[in-house]
């Protein structure tokens, strides 16, 4: 039995071997730009590419298509910081203080950042993968149904933290999310819910149309409307780098986000999503000052920017040591690897050595690579807000149906994207925030099929919730978070009443 | 760029003549609809399709991927499409058998289109995780009716193949047990693994890894006949129930519209197809077997199976009753 580390450096033999380096290169690069782009993801370009790697040897494939995925992690940032149009689900909750930044003219200074915690957090993610990747599946497959459920109330309670306004407006959000998540195919029974007789939404609203429209769409309309906001856009542009101060401040941030992205991205489901909105929770949450979120604090890109890579790096963990993808791109590179002959399963490290530890390696050298194309091109990013609002709209309304359409092929997605656009706006005008909203569009369903799996597992008995001990501990965590919000608000009424 | 010029060129010759006959066909680019998403086991069946229709008709194929309610909306596209021969689907038993049966769709399977032919077929798996004291089907039978109710079933779900063979399978055997449906096939093998439920009726692909990793216990297959990947595992239908058959298959669909010459064109072809060595090869890869079957062959299978499905529904709401 060779150690972790003569393995890893037989890896690195099979990573570093020039046509091995190309496609990564070649990964990195196409990861990066489908990141910046609105809309097209990982998903779409993969499965575009798929048919290209058939001549390919396996290795180098599944090295290619994982750098476009933990690639699209690092560009993902760029827009949502600059204007504030999210590249990928994962970049959501950056958009919030990054574009905050970008307006203060430290565009810079937070793209810097992010892709420096970027790095770090996928290095970590890869060590990690290395070292701890076969116990660490074996521990995820403890996790059952009953204890998902209570991870994803658990989340629901911390998307309140997200608000910046009023808590009321929050919850409100979180429900219409949860309303919106409910619409589709029901697995339980087959019936199609809230449909209305369109067969494109039986698999439920598209995330990328939602995104697009709340995000992107509608912050184009209300910069259209607001001239002020533009000009402070593209006058001020800022250093580039950040200054030691700022990168101690987000060192905390960077380390927190690497873990937390870490633990999520092994759990199935929307892993790097939730990663990086619990992360800019957890940064709001444990700040001194929780006021300075929502105005450009780097915390909240620091935070969710390093747990999305380490989120992105880790979800290789239950597909290359279990065959068990937990997303829709872990599901593509299992069928890229079965077009390749090769069978992911618990099996694939003993059979086939070269393509687990090469792929390993290829990561750590993928990180590298992502770093050096990243860090040089946010000057060219930052001056394309010197680009005339009137030219950069159209750009962005171009891009963003192209990507929402590239999804599922589909016209009807663009139509939805217009109609969210029109809810982005009209909640725009009622100073309600978008973010707590996705964050119950995307939990709701989760929260539901778990829930109602739990119970048919334990024939109706609801006592399986605090029965099992993860559940118990994790709803014990929600119900201590919900007393901690209350609390303040009540203690606060109360000095209110006494002033009177 | 060859494929660009050849896209552009057959363009041009399809504006050129609008009424091009069957004897001609093909004359331009034949999209094939897969009703699933790219990497799943249809797209790699459709991919490998594809590719030999290419080089046998000499015309570029682009595969089009219009996934979406387990295959319902791309089926469901081509229900609708011009029936002019460069529109072809390669659908699946799902969205073809049991949808219309079990949650109603818009088309007609038998009405709506033309089969051609089964390209490809996949038996389903039974397996159980290894702690039970299930050691075969005749212990999965028996285990079952001792205790009714108590064993957990996976699936991808209440309208798909993965629930409908352990419907029937309890229906003939007097079982019952309780069905706990995931989202997708996957996850619910992953579940068989874990222990969260005790078994599944899964997918082989899904299924030969898990096996050889003795994450799972595999007792049986669902298809009339033994697989060739897993031959020392007997078929329902040789152990417990005999002509028990739930099989999960791939073929090619056109719109109800399309010429007859067309159909038996193509049928030809797919009849080479089946015979292939490079095409059963890569069939083999994605876990397939290759297959040909003759466009009334075809056409009666899906009555069939229908027939199946729905005298189940109304035997389960019957003793519901």
């Amino acid at each position: 039995m060779m150690s972790v580390f003569g393995l890893l450096g037989h890896g690195f033999a099979v990573a570093a071997t020039p046509t091995n380096l190309f496609f990564c290169l070649v990964g990195a690069v196409c990861g990066t730009l489908i990141g910046v782009l609105p809309g097209l993801g990982p998903v779409a370009t993969i499965s575009l590419l798929l048919p290209a790697t058939f001549a390919l040897d396996p290795t180098a494939a599944i090295i290619m298509l994982s750098g476009i995925y933990y690639g699209a992690q690092y560009g993902g940032s760029t827009t949502a910081i600059l204007v504030n149009i999210p590249g990928e689900s994962t970049s959501v909750v950056t958009a919030i203080d990054g574009y905050k930044m970008a307006q203060q003219g430290r565009a810079g200074e937070a793209l810097a950042i992010a892709a420096i915690g970027s790095f770090i957090a996928g290095c970590f993610g890869t060590v990690v993968i290395a070292l701890l990747g076969p116990p660490l599946a074996l521990m995820t497959q403890r996790f059952a149904s009953p204890d998902y459920f209570s991870l994803m109330v658990l989340g629901l309670v911390s998307a309140v933290v997200l608000a910046n306004g009023s808590v009321f407006r929050a919850i409100s959000m979180i429900f219409l999310g949860l309303l919106l998540g409910m619409v589709g195919m029901d697995i339980n029974t087959g019936e199609a819910r809230m449909t209305f007789g369109f067969v494109e939404l039986s698999d439920g609203i598209d995330f990328v149309a939602l995104v697009m429209g709340l995000f992107g769409v509608a912050e184009v309309i209300s910069n259209l409307e607001d001239v002020s906001v533009r000009i402070v856009n593209h006058t001020r542009v800022g250093s580039i780098w950040p200054s030691f101060r700022v990168l101690k401040g987000a060192w905390g941030a960077v380390m927190r986000g690497t873990l937390l992205g870490t633990v999520f991205g092994i759990l199935p489901g929307g892993g790097a999503t939730m990663a990086s909105f619990s992360a800019y929770a957890l940064e709001k949450r444990i700040a001194k000052d929780p006021s300075r979120f929502g105005k450009g604090a780097i915390e909240g890109v620091a935070g969710p920017e390093s747990a999305n890579n380490a989120a992105a790096q880790t979800s290789f963990v239950p597909l290359l040591t279990m065959g068990i993808p937990t997303s829709a791109t872990m599901a593509l590179m299992v069928g890229a690897l079965t077009l390749h002959g090769i069978a992911p399963g618990p099996m694939i490290i003993s059979r086939q050595p070269d393509l687990f530890w090469g792929l390993i390696a290829s990561m750590f050298l993928g990180n590298v690579m992502l770093v050096i194309i990243n860090l040089p091109m946010i000057g060219i990013w930052v001056r394309l807000l010197a680009v005339p609002y009137r030219v950069l709209y159209l750009i962005i309304c171009v891009v963003c149906a192209i990507g929402v359409y590239s999804v599922n092929n589909s016209s009807f997605d663009v139509y939805l994207t217009i109609g969210f656009t029109l809810l982005g706006y009209v909640l725009r005008k009622l100073h309600a925030e978008p973010a707590p909203l996705l964050m119950g569009f995307v939990l709701g369903p989760m929260v539901e099929e778990n829930f109602r799996r739990s119970l048919i597992t334990s024939h109706g008995d609801p006592m399986i919730f605090l029965q099992r001990p993860i559940s118990f501990a994790l709803l014990l965590l929600s119900v201590a978070l919900l007393i901690s919000m209350v609390m303040p608000s009540i203690s606060r009424r109360r000095e209110e009443v006494f002033q009177e | 760029m060859k494929r660009l010029v050849v896209a552009a060129f057959s363009l041009w010759v399809a504006m050129g003549f609008t009424v091009a006959s069957a004897e001609e066909w093909p004359t331009k680019t034949i999209r094939l609809v897969v009703p699933y998403a790219p990497g799943g086991y249809t797209d790699a069946v459709a991919r490998i399709t594809a590719n030999y229709l290419e080089k046998a008709l000499g015309q570029t194929v682009i595969v089009d991927n219009r996934a979406g309610g387990g295959g319902i909306v791309g089926t469901d596209l081509i229900a609708k499409l011009p029936g002019d021969g460069y529109s072809l689907c390669v659908c699946s038993v799902g969205a073809i058998s049991i949808s219309p049966v079990a949650q109603g769709v818009q088309y007609d399977p038998l009405k709506d289109f033309k089969p051609i032919s089964i390209v490809s077929t996949i038996p389903q798996t039974v397996i159980v995780n290894p702690s039970l004291p299930i050691k075969s089907i005749q212990d999965l039978v028996s285990y079952a009716k001792d205790h009714p109710g108590q064993l957990n079933f996976g699936s991808s779900g209440a309208g798909g193949l993965m629930y409908f063979s352990v419907a029937l399978f309890q229906a003939r055997t007097g079982t019952k047990m309780t069905h706990v449906p995931f989202k997708g096939g996957s996850p619910a093998t992953a579940a068989v693994v874990s222990g969260e439920v005790n078994l599944a009726f899964t997918n082989m692909t899904d299924a030969l890894p898990q096996m050889e990793a003795n994450t799972v216990r595999a007792l049986a297959v669902t298809s009339t006949q033994r697989s060739e990947f897993a031959p020392q595992l007997p078929t329902i239908a040789e152990t417990v129930l005999p002509g028990y058959s739930a099989e999960s298959w791939n073929g090619i669909l056109a719109p109800a519209s399309t010429p007859d010459a067309i159909i038996d064109k193509l049928s030809g072809v797919f009849k080479k197809m089946a015979a292939d060595p490079d095409v059963q090869k890569s069939m083999a890869i994605a876990g397939a077997s290759t297959v040909f079957t003759t466009p009334a062959e075809y056409r009666s299978r899906i009555a069939q199976e229908l027939e199946q499905w729905r005298s189940l529904l109304k035997e389960i709401a019957d003793k519901k009753t």
